[in-house]
């Protein structure tokens, strides 16, 4: 069978494709679009997938939406009415908005694809995203849970799966916490309070949290407390995103936490107003960790499973990942590369293929490469074209001189294979350098990410070599493998490993299996063998407010706009040639 | 020549803390630029106008830096204060001014005759800029800075339309006048119909609505906090598969 995932109109929308039970591609509309988090229909996304197929829309059995647009639809309406008479706005909004195209999906889908509208089907927000977290997972029971901002009405599912070998798959979800209660939102609201993006700045929030403390988490278990069975529930005096569509939180809420940051203001860890925002910060990291690792001990003991699945936006908290892994009893975590919404087009395909169709249990290939490929002769070729040496070598040479450049202090952006799917770069889209030198961390956010300094970077290692440098845990490494988890670095190599070490001696490690990235694996060996350290930071390859480079002609273009020294895409390799812009001038004139 | 808009322009620019939004608003403007830049860098197919594209967007790049550490400084120098009420966006556009430009969809000729363009109202924009900030000489000097970038973009987008369409170029710089004339319209068409359609439905919502609310309230209080059971059927159990509902 063949069927078409599709995940859109709110962020990150994305295209999978599943033929025969597995996946054969997934790609983020932003990559193509070069839009970052484009909610876009992701026409370009399903145009890739469908060609690198050759299919035709008219091939697919099915397409598949990751959630109900009706029923969102009816939970907006719903809060705007709840409102009454403060949701105008959200109302003006939620119709213009929905009744313009969001709520006419299958018509929407059918318009562009051709596709006939019995062969269109949806599932529901969170079994999208519990299909991706244990569709893709190596396991064959596990519970789950998912949660994230809100899909149609649920923010927080639990439940369980099963893939016995022969037998029918499961997946089941028991119960849920129904909008406006949320975890995601809770966390969303101290992001826009501290003047960051929402859905792009909760990194951010991450990162500042490591600098504070939690001295004001008693006030944000004000505004969440915990429900006599276990759930939670968000004092809504203190938000206003349940009623308007232009603030998060209240007036109640800024009497409670102070002044907000505005989005402008840098954040100086020096003031006495820079270490409150971190103090924020670390409150409502501390609280969201605490109750999510109430709530997966909980869980623990009723399924009394091995392995967790986790799903959904709140599952990219590294942090809280580690501190479920250690406290709630579960032996093993599982978060997929792309827990968002943008996993859940993959999550849609694969629920709609094994529950709905009843197709057999294929494991799916545990790896984040899902999208386009680079094209091995492009970098010659438009180096060529701009005049710039290009050396092409054969694998072992590249990687020799590749660690060459790591350890003589070179910044190098890395290209190789197919995309990641999801939001982390994992070895294919990279910028690499040395992991033991702060000047060169500083490089990187100044002149290459332009990002603020608070900000971590992370380190990739062997998976073989992880244990020595990094205190995981038992399942720990499993975390790691899409850098998912967050763990301690060991206190005698964090000097060592001063630029991928974050404030609180952790570090957001990747451990890297040679069968996932085998020239890159052959390249931490190889660095290694010249610094005595398999260990590299690795970056995404983009800039600030860019989505991570796909073709080679736009990691190009981000090498001659950046502090990059050296580009490898494919076997392909250059070398920054520093011009002054006069003579660039001079020259085009 | 002095602005029919200088007292506008003194006027805007006069005020602090309107100056500093106004110079971080054009950095965001700057940056967006530059990306749009990057993007026709990387679709085009001619060597040297890519590299002119990428030359041309790290000047925005600086650009956005300079305003944005301008801003910032401004800022600095303010009390805290809430969201001005008063937005001065459409009085004092940045460098792409109202039009949005959609790289994928130009070819280079039509491109740069859109760049020439807005290179040239930007730079006229910010000459008046310059006049009307006599009482700020480090804002005045970054708009001098500007300025003079503007002038190699005006020029060398000129020079490389004459290449690419040597025949055809006066015919690109008139389509791309029209065409910002069309968007200028869209714009105000869609503001106008994004007036008229909130009026609509705040009367909606204030006269048809009132019972609904009513009742969607009461149900709200009867609704228990916590977890709430899903039922066997969302999960396709006990009956036909749900996944053919859109509700």
């Amino acid at each position: 069978m063949k069927i078409l995932g599709i995940s859109a109109h709110y962020h990150d929308s994305a295209a999978a494709l599943v033929v025969d039970g597995l996946p054969v591609g997934a790609v983020q509309q932003e990559r193509l679009s070069r839009r970052k988090n484009d909610a876009a229909f992701p026409l370009e996304a399903i145009e890739w997938c469908l060609d690198h197929a050759g299919l035709q829309p008219e091939d697919l059995d099915a397409v598949v939406f990751y959630e109900r647009p009706m029923l969102k639809f009816d939970r907006i309406l719903i809060s705007a009415l709840r409102a009454f008479p403060h949701g105008r706005a959200a109302f003006a909004h939620a119709m213009k908005n929905s009744l313009g195209e969001k709520a006419w999906v299958r018509g929407l889908i059918t318009a562009q694809l051709g596709v006939p509208r019995d062969r269109i089907l949806f599932t529901e927000h969170h079994q999208s995203h519990a299909a991706a977290a244990f569709l893709t997972a190596p396991t064959r029971r596990a519970a789950i849970m998912t949660t994230d901002g809100v899909g149609e009405w649920a923010t927080l599912t639990v439940g369980r799966g099963e893939r016995p070998a022969g037998g029918p798959i499961r997946i089941v979800l028991d119960r849920e916490v129904r909008f406006p209660h949320s975890l995601g939102m809770l966390y969303s609201t101290f992001t826009a309070y501290l003047g960051f993006s929402v859905n792009e700045g909760e990194y951010k929030v991450m990162g500042l949290a490591a600098y504070g403390r939690p001295t004001m988490a008693d006030q944000v278990r004000k505004v969440i407390r915990r429900t006599s069975d276990g759930a939670f529930a968000l004092e809504l005096d203190y938000f206003a995103f349940h009623t308007t569509v232009a603030q998060s939180y209240s007036r109640r809420f800024v009497d409670l936490f102070g002044p907000p940051r505005q989005a402008y203001e840098p954040i100086d860890l020096a003031t006495p107003e820079g270490r409150r925002f971190a103090d924020i910060a670390a409150s409502v990291q501390a609280v969201l960790e605490e109750i999510l690792v109430d709530m997966t001990r909980g869980l623990h003991a009723e399924t009394g499973l091995p392995d967790l699945c986790l799903g959904g936006g709140v599952a990219l908290n590294g942090v809280a990942n580690a501190r479920i892994l250690a406290e709630s009893g579960f032996e093993r975590v599982f978060v997929p590369p792309a827990p968002g919404d943008a996993g859940s087009a993959l999550g849609a395909a694969l629920y709609a293929d094994r529950i709905h169709f009843c197709n057999p249990d294929r494991d799916v290939p545990d790896h984040p490469f899902w999208g386009p490929s680079i094209d091995d002769d492009e970098l010659a070729r438009l180096a060529g074209e701009d005049g710039l040496p290009a050396a092409t070598l054969n694998d072992a040479a590249l990687v020799e001189q590749t660690a060459d450049d790591l350890a003589a202090g070179k910044v190098v952006g890395w290209m190789e294979g197919a995309t990641e799917f999801g939001p982390r770069a994992l070895g294919h889209r990279s910028i690499l350098t040395a992991p033991h030198d702060v000047a060169l961390r500083d490089r990187l956010n100044r002149d290459i990410k332009y990002r603020e300094e608070f900000r971590p970077f992370a380190p990739v290692v062997p998976i073989e070599a992880a244990d020595r440098y990094f205190q995981l845990p038992p399942g720990g490494a499993r975390l790691a493998r899409f850098m998912s988890g967050v763990f301690p670095v060991r206190p005698e190599w964090r000097e060592r490993l001063a630029a991928v070490t974050h404030v609180d001696g952790t570090a957001r490690v990747q451990a890297l299996e040679r069968s996932m990235a085998p020239r890159l694996h052959d390249l931490l060996e190889a660095y290694g063998r010249r610094s005595g350290l398999p260990v590299l930071l690795n970056t995404s390859f983009n800039l600030a407010g860019e989505p991570i480079v796909n073709r080679v002609v736009e990691g190009y273009s981000t090498f001659r706009r950046s502090g990059i020294d050296v580009l490898v895409a494919g076997r392909c390799r250059i070398v920054k040639r520093a011009r002054a812009r006069t003579s660039l001038i001079e020259e085009l004139a | 020549m002095q602005s029919p808009l200088s007292s506008v322009h003194r006027w805007v620019w006069r005020n602090a803390r309107r100056r500093a939004k106004n110079l971080l608003r054009f950095a965001e403007v700057e940056a967006d630029g530059g990306r749009d830049l990057v993007r026709a860098a990387e679709q085009t197919q001619d060597p040297l106008l890519r590299r002119l594209f990428l030359l041309h967007a790290l000047d925005e790049q600086r650009h956005a830096d300079l305003f944005r550490k301008r801003g910032l400084a401004l800022m600095s120098t303010l009390p805290a204060a809430p969201e001005a009420a008063s937005r001065t966006d459409w009085l004092t556009p940045g460098e792409r001014g109202l039009d949005d430009l959609r790289v994928e969809q130009e070819r280079d000729g039509a491109l740069l005759a859109f760049l020439h363009l807005s290179e040239k109202a930007a730079a006229r924009d910010f000459t008046h800029y310059i006049a009307a900030l006599e009482g700020d000489p480090p804002t005045r000097e970054v708009f001098e800075k500007v300025v003079h970038d503007e002038a190699f973009h005006m020029n060398y987008t000129r020079a490389q339309l004459l290449r690419v369409a040597p025949k055809d170029h006066g015919r690109l710089l008139w389509m791309a006048r029209l065409r910002r004339l069309w968007s200028l319209y869209l714009r105000f068409a869609g503001a106008l119909a994004a007036v008229i359609g909130a009026v609509v439905l705040t009367l909606q919502y204030f006269i048809l609505l009132p019972p609904f609310a009513l009742l969607a309230r009461r149900a709200w209080a009867r609704e228990p906090e916590g977890w709430t059971p899903i039922a066997p059927e969302r999960n396709g159990q006990g009956g036909p598969s749900p996944l053919k509902r859109q509700y």
